[in-house]
């Protein structure tokens, strides 16, 4: 079975044949709109049930729970004032949704409504399900991706896979075996927007690039509708205003959808009443920057692919979203293609899951996946650097070894703190977790060759080993998603990453400089100390050494350093082949490894 | 477990130690190996060794990487032909690197109107870059192939830089 755990609807699929068809509830429908209403009698109630009671008990009835998942109390808060329902902060900083005396994990709402997906699917089957794929965001990180897999268990479900979202749509959409050839998967949806680039040849669905942003979709659409709706009404936090409000905003940019304007007679009561019009144009101009958001996502995610636009055979719509007309002119007037809608943008990513499920389960070696790790991963080096050991959109399983030594004479261990993201310095990117290698042979700085492999599973799921080749001890360990840090960073990292190219560079040039210097100062004091070089050689490495030291201890800029870099550079390469070129060469590859 | 040295990736993929592999052959022969090694093809069959399952597709993925871009290639090609090969070809020709510094220079000073040539300069200094390498390679003197490797980088920074400036 596969599963589409959407911010807005939840649905299930199973393969049939050839292609795949959704399973629908007694009702005959196929959407489950992922709402959970926790009534004051004591029920829960799941899906359009629940989304009824949205207007009768607004702070007990959660929805877009999914923009909560795996993220951090603090981030959310701006978000959560805006909400109906209260979000607290529990233990470890994570967000827990109160309701009455209880409080709720966001995972533990993301079960419920994955349970009753799976009631209702074994209602439709006849028979019960145990293992699935369900399907993140292609953008989703570590940590988000670890908290859909807890919900999936605690649903009582297998999950056989977390399957990014837009590789899922482009299954259904290839799977009938004539759409060789490039595609371009746009999926908006309720909260979440991703991109990806997939190569479809001989039921190889190869994923080249992806990009996007966890914290854009219809949501947003409707959030700023309704702050047009409130500005005609009093200022309120009433939880029942702001979800007739929020229900209204919806209603109204379902009718943009279709009409050139909307017209709206909401009487809240003793909260006041408003007639409100809007146009679509009124609606495109709110939207705009939103949408244009998306476009430079698709941008990114094309260049990453190593393709121009012209190189997209076919333009792939996924999400509900995505039926909005703006939406659909602005992304034909980028690609010069009319979007594909043979599939439904509701199903489709239901309908993948399933079948990559039926693949998993070993029933159909026809096709197979070939997916990418959507950031980069890397080490803290020294100075609060990163270097970046696997890059965003390697194809995964993908493994990567690096040496590094030790900065201190007789180190004996050392931590290495592992981070995901595309910016240069560790502090901009989101800590993934530490682990620490121990019993280095005591040895002076330089000296210890660590080798430390990086490999990722199919999964995306990271595994680290490190060995020290002298000794060949070693040690390892399983990344712990951590929530040390805002998740802001992370849903802005990617745009950061551009915005801040310049200064990151500069930054992190002067932290390579200063490592550099460091290592030539103390390779090259070593070296001498080794050497038998004439008198008035060694007085001129020397007095070099000094004036590099003399720079370092008084911290000077960047450029002195540098030139005082190459100045020693100088100094000890015109003493072709001796042993202190060779030594310093040394100890800089140790040292400062590309 | 024994820390293994990858093998180069022209054994991974069973293709000759080469820089004149055509591109269409070595992406039929990644997928072709993608569906002999990926764990997903793998995973009813009961696979005991699951990281041995997952290094071997690691290493297919990893050596596609280097063998689709012309310059991993030639790296790779270079280190396992002999070992050591690039480390000890560093040093570069004075009147190259007075070149090169030139060149920076240049990048450094582009405005508006100069970018475009400069690029298109660059660009055919790669290529040519790529052109020599082959026929050194060709001609078996590695040194002069790994020379020619190293000094193609400053024509890479120099792209780059110029790239960043634009």
């Amino acid at each position: 079975m596969g599963i589409d755990l959407g911010t807005t609807n939840s649905l299930a699929a199973v393969r049939a044949g050839k292609g795949a068809r959704v399973l629908r509830d007694l009702a005959g429908e196929a959407l489950l709109p992922s709402v959970v209403c926790f009534h004051p009698d004591g029920r829960t109630i799941v899906g359009r049930d629940a989304k009824a009671m949205r207007l009768q008990v607004p702070d007990r009835t959660v929805f877009s729970v999914k923009r909560l998942v795996g993220r951090s109390a603090r981030e959310l808060e701006a978000e959560a004032k805006g909400l109906p329902y209260r979000v607290v902060a529990g233990e470890r900083d994570l967000p827990r949704v109160q309701i009455g005396d209880h409080q709720h994990s966001p995972e533990s709402i993301s079960a419920l409504i994955l349970h009753q997906v799976k009631a209702n699917a074994e209602q439709a089957l006849g028979q019960s399900v145990r293992e699935a794929v369900v399907t993140v965001p292609a953008w989703f990180d570590d940590a988000q991706r670890q908290a859909t897999k807890d919900a999936a268990a605690l649903a009582g479900l297998d999950c056989l896979r977390i399957l990014n979202e837009p590789t899922a749509a482009a299954l259904a959409y290839g799977i009938d075996g004539t759409k060789d050839g490039t595609a371009l998967v746009y999926d908006l949806g309720g909260g979440t927007f991703d991109v990806s680039i997939l190569r479809i040849e001989d039921g190889v669905f190869r994923v080249l690039s992806t990009a996007g942003d966890t914290h854009l979709g219809g949501d947003d659409f409707d959030e700023l509708l309704a702050q047009r709706i409130h500005k005609t009404l009093p200022k309120t936090s009433d939880p029942y205003v702001l979800q007739a409000v929020r229900a209204a905003a919806e209603g109204l940019k379902i009718q943009l959808s279709s009409a050139e304007s909307a017209a709206l007679d909401l009487d809240l009561g003793s909260h006041g009443t408003t007639r409100f019009t809007v146009t679509r144009a009124e609606f495109e101009a709110a939207i705009a920057p939103l949408v244009q958001r998306t476009l430079d996502c698709v941008q990114r995610a094309v260049k990453d692919a190593g393709l121009r636009l012209d190189e997209i055979d076919d333009v792939v719509l996924v999400g509900g979203s995505t039926r909005v007309p703006l939406v659909r002119a602005r992304l034909q007037a980028l690609t010069g293609k009319v979007p594909h809608t043979g599939v439904d943008p509701d199903l489709a990513v239901a309908l993948g899951a399933s079948i990559q499920a039926d693949v998993l389960a070993g029933n159909d070696r026809s096709l197979l996946l070939l997916d990418v790790i959507p950031l980069s991963l890397g080490l803290e080096t020294l100075g609060g650097a990163v270097q970046k050991l696997i890059l965003r959109n390697s194809t995964i399983p993908t493994s990567v070894t690096e040496e590094f030594s030790t900065g201190v004479d007789n180190q004996t261990a050392v931590d290495l703190a592992i981070y995901q993201g595309e910016r240069e310095l560790a502090k901009d990117c989101r800590l993934l977790g530490h682990f620490k290698l121990r019993g280095l042979p005591a040895l002076p700085a330089g000296l210890p060759r660590i080798a430390v492999t990086f490999l990722v599973d199919a999964d995306g799921v990271l595994r680290v080993t490190a060995r020290e080749q002298r000794t060949g001890v070693q040690a390892s360990i399983q990344i712990v998603p951590s929530f040390g840090l805002t998740r802001d960073e992370v849903r802005r990292m990617m745009l950061d990453s551009i915005e801040h190219a310049q200064t990151d560079y500069v930054a992190r040039e002067a932290i390579d400089v200063r490592n550099k210097a460091e290592a030539m100062v103390r390779g090259t004091q070593k070296a001498l100390a080794l050497s038998d070089l004439p008198p008035d050689q060694t007085y001129a490495v020397q007095k070099a050494v000094k004036a590099l030291a003399k720079h370092l201890v008084a911290g000077a800029d960047t450029a002195t350093l540098k030139a005082a870099c190459d100045e020693l550079g100088k100094l000890t390469a015109t003493i072709a082949d001796d042993v202190i070129s060779s030594a310093v060469t040394k100890a800089l590859r140790e040292e400062h490894k590309p | 477990m024994i820390h293994v040295p990858a093998p180069d990736p022209f054994t991974v993929f069973g293709v000759p130690r080469s820089l004149d592999l055509d591109a269409r052959t070595l992406e039929r022969r990644y997928l072709a190996l993608s569906r002999e090694c990926h764990p997903d093809q793998l995973r009813s069959q009961e696979t005991g060794d699951c990281l041995a399952v997952l290094a071997r597709a690691a290493e297919v993925n990893d050596a596609w990487r280097i063998l689709r871009d012309p310059w991993q290639r030639a790296k790779a090609l270079l280190e396992s032909a002999s070992p050591g090969v690039l480390d000890r070809n560093k040093k570069l020709d004075p009147g190259f690197l007075a070149e090169a510094l030139e060149l920076a220079e240049e990048v450094a000073f582009a405005r508006g109107d100069t970018i475009a040539p400069l690029r298109a300069r660059l660009q055919q200094a790669l290529d040519e870059d790529l052109v020599a390498l082959r026929d050194h390679v060709g001609r078996g003197d590695l040194d002069a192939a790994a020379r020619r490797f190293h000094a193609s980088h400053y024509h890479k920074k120099a792209l780059q830089d110029l790239d960043q400036k634009a």
